[in-house]
């Protein structure tokens, strides 16, 4: 079977799945464990379509519709890119509707029906935005994934918070979709095709005719997918939506859904663009708007008490930094391909990254919510103790986001950070920004340090004892945070498969093969045959911290011969209650909710009335129907009063008219 | 054959008119309405597929006063793509509507209690509808579609006046003064044409001298403004929401308003002769009745008056699409033309949901709904998927037909073409925003008190949500491959 027959078929296992799944909606664990089937059935057959792209190369092109009526054809293909996404949806779907299967049985009231067919259309709707390459079919399926993510985001009905954020969520993203579309119709009136390509010749006749037009075009492309990704401001929705859905569901958005932002920024400026001073001005936007995003949003961050809507912070933090490395990659690609090839590279890894260990952050939330019944950070607490398999795989996800060696997060960080620094010989401010970013870096470590403290250590703020949560909660996420592990150690691995997706978009660019950019492993050498070469060498780390770990453990507390001893904590000597004593985590960092008080400002958006003379104005039947009518009215009353009912004046009308008829006729005739 | 199966379209539901409106139980005359509708459908469809390359012309009758001074006979059938679509729209709509309301007017019904007066008189007008629409659809020349037109007129001032109190008596007569008033420059138009060229079909525009053609197409465009509720002569059709709900999903979706759409379709795809003053004249107004429209959107309290005005600018697209047509762009023509497909079905989607709304309710009012999702959660699906169709979010209808509207209009030369693009996008967006807005309102959030209702609309009525659900869908996959073969 050829690659697009195999992922046809999966992708269409993925949607009798979710027919599967709504018809079975009445019964809880029969349509979690059908969408889960059908999930791991087709996301094996999604899963042999990425080995086979990359092993055999991209698949030939395949026109699966023809739309006669504005010469549109909707054209599937496989390329390297569109294989690495799709591996990651893959991955991240089977494991977010696995958790959801156990999840879901929280929400008493509400009919998974409505839950498992819509993320299951998303993922659907997700595998069709990267396997397209042609713009009206990629327009579909990005709005489709919008809806279906639209319905997850509003599941829990009665609450208006959730009304609203689903609503600002629709509005905003249909806004820059509808922006993109614009921008898509007007190359397309130059070449009457949709095909990525024939846009791609558009751009270049354009850039060169009408560059004032080809900027306003890319603008709205980036918009688009800069409101997707999250990027502030346009992705304020992010903060209000991501809370609002499901544990399962929000896994999902940010590890596969906001990505597509990246998804669609590689597309287009890699491959739509021609390579041109304009991919350069917009690589400094792009770097520009990533640290403007991860600097607000990470900060805005710190301040939050829910739980999810402080990961929803960092989703746009992190965004940020993978916009800083593609923004730089694009900035840097003419004038240095091995620089710019980083940079992308940096990019490119920090999302794969992000896809892991966001999702494992969204899914230990979910399980903190599943077992103590509250996102707040104040309220929960000493987890730890009772859920040592999801505290475990929380504050490995935790660490890896905070870019602490030897995890992912990490690695790619340190991408970031060395490409802006080697750039920075010839770019001096590009230094400027790789600080910020590395100061960023401490603050998402704080944040995520007081998650951890506020949810899993410390003491339970009420008496009543939880459990670990079911296995099928803990499987995803022990699996999420052993990927995250093993990037970290093996970063060479997965960058194999980036690299592949990130030069395949630029064959004629010349860019350096992979040993040279990144050395041969198992760690990381940055642009090897440069001066400075750069080295981060992962297992000697781990290594290192695994014996200093051991070391400390059993030399100093073994010889030293403390022992451990579990008693109240002491209040100097005050009778107090355990919850006065208690340090919550909104009292962390005041002094910095106090200096970056007004950082993330909320704006309230109330539309003008319409004056009211225009109103009047509108309203024809006031000033002109119904004064018509009354004229015609009045009119019929005048004649009607002709009629008296006597005899002579009835003759003396028929005089008269008589006379008119012969004064016409003579008036015509003469 | 083909001929008769037209002919029979209209026959058998104008006899079948008064059959239903001659029987004494209501069993048998729901069955018999249902039966003619579901009839006129399957000879629709016989016809729409037995019809080669759409180009069928063959005439019925004359009239023997007339047929010297004529160059062609009165009376006649045509089918065309343009007819097909037409015909598809008003018969499957006209099925579901008799469909529906054999269980809305019901005693049960909370918001009008319909017992079995009156229902005589319903379905004789209602089927009478329903031939008018497909006359109408089929008529080969000015003067037989100038006929059908006012006998759509007729039926629809019997059913907006169907419950016979002071508000509906008077918004039937509003919309039967003022649509005949257009019918009026209808009527010159056709003498005009009549004196100057002695031909009343639809080609004979082409013929006329460049100046006379453009007042002739003006008086044309008169009485499709005020068929299709245009400005401004739109202020009869919310008035109209008097009817009953049915017959609004009927007047707005498939019948009445879409019959001025489709006059002007007619009038610039008959030999694409259209002075470009006109059709610019006819674009602008369409353009001002959008932004006219949506300005009203925001003060509606009553569910079904928000759903009219949404039809009333969605008549806008369907227009805009014809006059680019008229200016040069058959993509934004057959976009104009799928859109009445497309809007026609998401529109009855949105105006059954109100319905099932207000049969379960008693209520329409936007302010006194809330939280119905749980109770009703196939109506408001059918809503959401009306919302996001109506709107224009792929894959539903009416994004089809609106992106071919937009691609025809960015062709357009001189710069025009992205300002009409712009300003379209942003009336879909603030009509989007709001209709979602009001979905949210209606289906989601706290229950109110008088949403404490315990089901859905009966079986039948939910049927038709379920089907129409569909429709919304696949609407596009049967219209494009129908509008493809305009112009060609």
């Amino acid at each position: 079977m050829s690659t697009l027959g195999l992922l046809g078929l999966g992708v269409s296992l993925w949607l009798a799945g979710a027919l599967a799944s709504l018809l079975a909606g009445h019964r809880r664990a029969a349509s979690g464990w059908l969408s889960v089937a059908f999930l791991v059935c087709g996301g094996l057959l999604l899963a042999a379509v990425v080995v086979r792209t990359f092993t055999a190369g991209p698949s030939p092109e395949a026109v699966l519709l023809r739309v006669g009526a504005i010469d549109a054809d909707l054209v599937v293909r496989v390329d390297y890119l569109s294989a690495l996404f799709l591996a990651i949806t893959s991955f991240i779907a089977v494991l977010t509707a696995l958790f959801s299967v156990e999840y879901m049985s929280r929400y008493r009231h509400d009919s998974v029906a409505k839950y498992f067919p819509l993320l299951l259309v998303l993922f659907v709707s997700i595998a069709g935005v990267v396997t397209t390459a042609d713009f009206l079919s990629f327009l579909v399926c990005w709005e489709l994934m919008t809806v279906a993510s639209f319905f997850l985001v509003i599941f829990e009905r009665e609450s208006r918070e959730g009304m609203r954020a689903g609503l600002k969520y629709f509005v905003v993203n249909q806004a820059a979709t509808l922006g993109m579309l614009a921008g898509g119709l007007v190359l397309w009136s130059r070449v009457d095709s949709f095909h990525f390509l024939a846009l791609r010749d558009a751009f270049g006749a354009l850039l060169g005719g009408q560059p004032a037009l080809a900027h306003l075009v890319i603008f709205l492309f980036f918009l688009a997918f800069a409101t997707k990704a999250g990027v502030l401001p346009m992705g304020s929705w992010l903060p209000d939506a991501y809370p609002a859905a499901p544990s399962g569901a929000t896994a999902a958005f940010g590890g596969t859904m906001t990505k597509l932002g990246i998804y669609g920024l590689l597309r287009v400026f890699l491959e739509i663009v021609p390579l041109s001073p304009a991919t350069r001005a917009w690589g400094l936007v792009v770097a520009l708007a990533g640290v403007g995003s991860l600097f607000v949003g990470t900060l805005t961050a710190l301040k939050q008490d829910d739980v999810k809507r402080l990961m929803s912070f960092h989703v746009i933090g992190q965004v940020g930094y993978m916009f800083l490395g593609i923004g730089m990659g694009l900035f840097l690609l003419a004038r240095s391909p091995m620089l710019g090839l980083l940079g992308l590279l940096a990019g490119v890894f920090h999302m794969l990254n992000h896809s892991l260990y966001k999702s494992c952050l969204f899914l230990g939330a979910g399980a903190v919510y599943y077992r103590a019944g509250s996102r707040s950070l104040s309220e929960v607490g000493g987890l730890g103790r009772y859920m040592p398999v999801t505290a475990l795989c929380a504050g490995t996800a935790a660490l890896a986001i905070a870019g602490v060696p030897p995890l992912n997060g990490f690695a790619s960080k340190w991408m970031i950070y060395a490409t802006a620094v080697k750039a920075g010989e010839q770019v001096p401010w590009l230094v400027l920004l790789a600080i910020v970013a590395i100061f960023i870096s401490l603050v998402t470590l704080a944040s995520f340090i007081k998650y951890l403290a506020g949810a899993f250590m410390g003491s339970r703020t009420t008496e009543e004892p939880v459990r670990e949560v079911p296995a099928a909660m803990l499987v995803p996420q022990v699996a999420l945070a052993l990927t995250c592990v093993v990037f970290g150690l093996v970063p060479l691995m997965p960058l194999r498969y980036v690299h592949a997706a990130v030069t395949g978009l630029l064959p004629e660019a010349g860019l350096p093969d992979l040993a040279a950019a990144l050395g041969d492993g198992p760690g990381l050498q940055m642009a090897v045959g440069m001066p400075d070469v750069a080295v981060w060498a992962p297992l000697p780390v781990a290594a290192a911290l695994v014996v200093l770990g051991l070391f400390s453990y059993y030399v100093i507390q073994r010889a030293g011969g403390a022992t451990v001893r579990d008693v109240p904590a002491w209040t100097c000597g005050e009778e107090e209650e355990s919850t006065a004593a208690h340090y919550p985590a909104s009292s962390f960092y005041v002094p910095f909710k106090h200096a970056f008080r007004g950082i993330y400002p909320q704006v309230r958006v109330t539309p003008p009335p319409l004056p009211v003379w225009l109103r009047r104005v509108f309203d024809v039947d006031r000033w002109l129907h119904s004064p018509t009518v009354r004229m015609v009215g009045r009119g019929a009353s005048g004649v009607s009063r002709t009629h008296v009912g006597i005899p002579q004046v009835y003759l003396l009308w028929i005089v008269l008219g008589a006379v008119a008829v012969v004064a016409i006729l003579l008036g015509l005739i003469g | 054959m083909l001929s008769a199966a037209l002919v029979l379209m209209v026959v058998v539901p104008a006899f079948g008119a008064v059959v239903a409106g001659a029987l004494k139980g209501d069993g048998p005359r729901w069955a018999l309405s249902v039966g003619v509708a579901a009839l006129v459908v399957l000879i629709g469809i016989y016809a729409a597929l037995a019809a080669p390359g759409y180009r069928y012309h063959a005439a019925v009758g004359t009239l023997p006063w007339l047929d010297a001074m004529l160059d062609g006979p009165v009376f006649g059938v045509m089918l065309d793509p343009l007819a097909a679509v037409m015909l598809l729209v008003a018969t499957v709509i006209g099925l579901f509507t008799v469909l529906y309301s054999t269980h809305y007017l019901r005693e049960k019904n909370r918001e009008h209690a319909t017992g079995h007066e009156g229902q005589a008189r319903y379905y004789f007008w209602l089927l009478l509808f329903l031939a008018s629409m497909v006359g109408v659809a089929v008529s080969p020349n000015f003067l037989q579609l100038l006929i059908f037109w006012e006998l759509t007129t007729l039926c629809s001032w019997a059913l907006i006046s169907f419950y016979q109190d002071e508000r509906s008596l008077r918004s039937g007569f509003k919309a039967l003064l003022m649509t005949q008033a257009g019918g009026a420059f209808f009527l010159v138009a056709v003498l005009i044409l009549f004196v100057s060229v002695g031909s009343v079909e639809f080609t004979a525009l082409a013929r006329l001298p460049d100046g006379l053609r453009l007042w002739v197409f003006i008086l044309l465009m008169i009485a499709a403004w005020a068929k299709a509720a245009q400005v401004p002569f739109h202020t009869w059709l919310p008035d109209a929401m008097a009817a009953p709900t049915p017959i609004s999903a009927y007047l707005h979706a498939a019948a009445m308003v879409k019959a001025g759409v489709y006059l002007m379709a007619r009038s610039v795809s008959a030999g694409w002769a259209v002075p470009p003053a006109g059709a610019i004249a006819l674009g602008v107004m369409a353009l001002a009745t959008m932004f006219i429209a949506l300005s009203y959107y925001f003060v509606q309290d009553d569910l079904k008056r928000l759903l009219a005005y949404s039809t009333i600018a969605h008549l806008g697209y369907v227009l805009l699409g014809v006059a680019l047509g008229g200016l040069g762009s058959i993509i934004a023509f057959r976009g104009g033309v799928l859109h009445i497909v497309c809007h026609g079905f998401s529109k009855a989607t949105l105006f059954f949901c109100a319905g099932a709304l207000a049969y379960v309710t008693g209520t329409r009012s936007i302010a006194a709904l809330g939280g119905l999702a749980r109770s009703m959660p196939l109506t408001a699906t059918a809503f959401f998927v009306g919302v996001l169709a109506v709107a224009g979010v792929p894959p539903f209808a009416c994004f089809w037909s609106k992106f071919m509207i937009l691609a025809g209009a960015i062709e357009l030369r001189g710069g025009i073409g992205p300002v009409l693009v712009v300003l379209v996008l942003v009336e879909s967006l603030v009509s989007f925003a709001w209709m979602l807005y009001v979905g949210q309102k209606v289906f989601l959030g706290p229950v109110t008190r008088l949403a404490e209702v315990h089901s859905d609309p009966p079986p039948a009525m939910g049927a038709v949500l379920l089907l129409l659900v569909l429709a919304c869908l696949l609407a596009p996959a049967i219209g494009i491959p129908l509008v493809e073969m305009i112009g060609r």
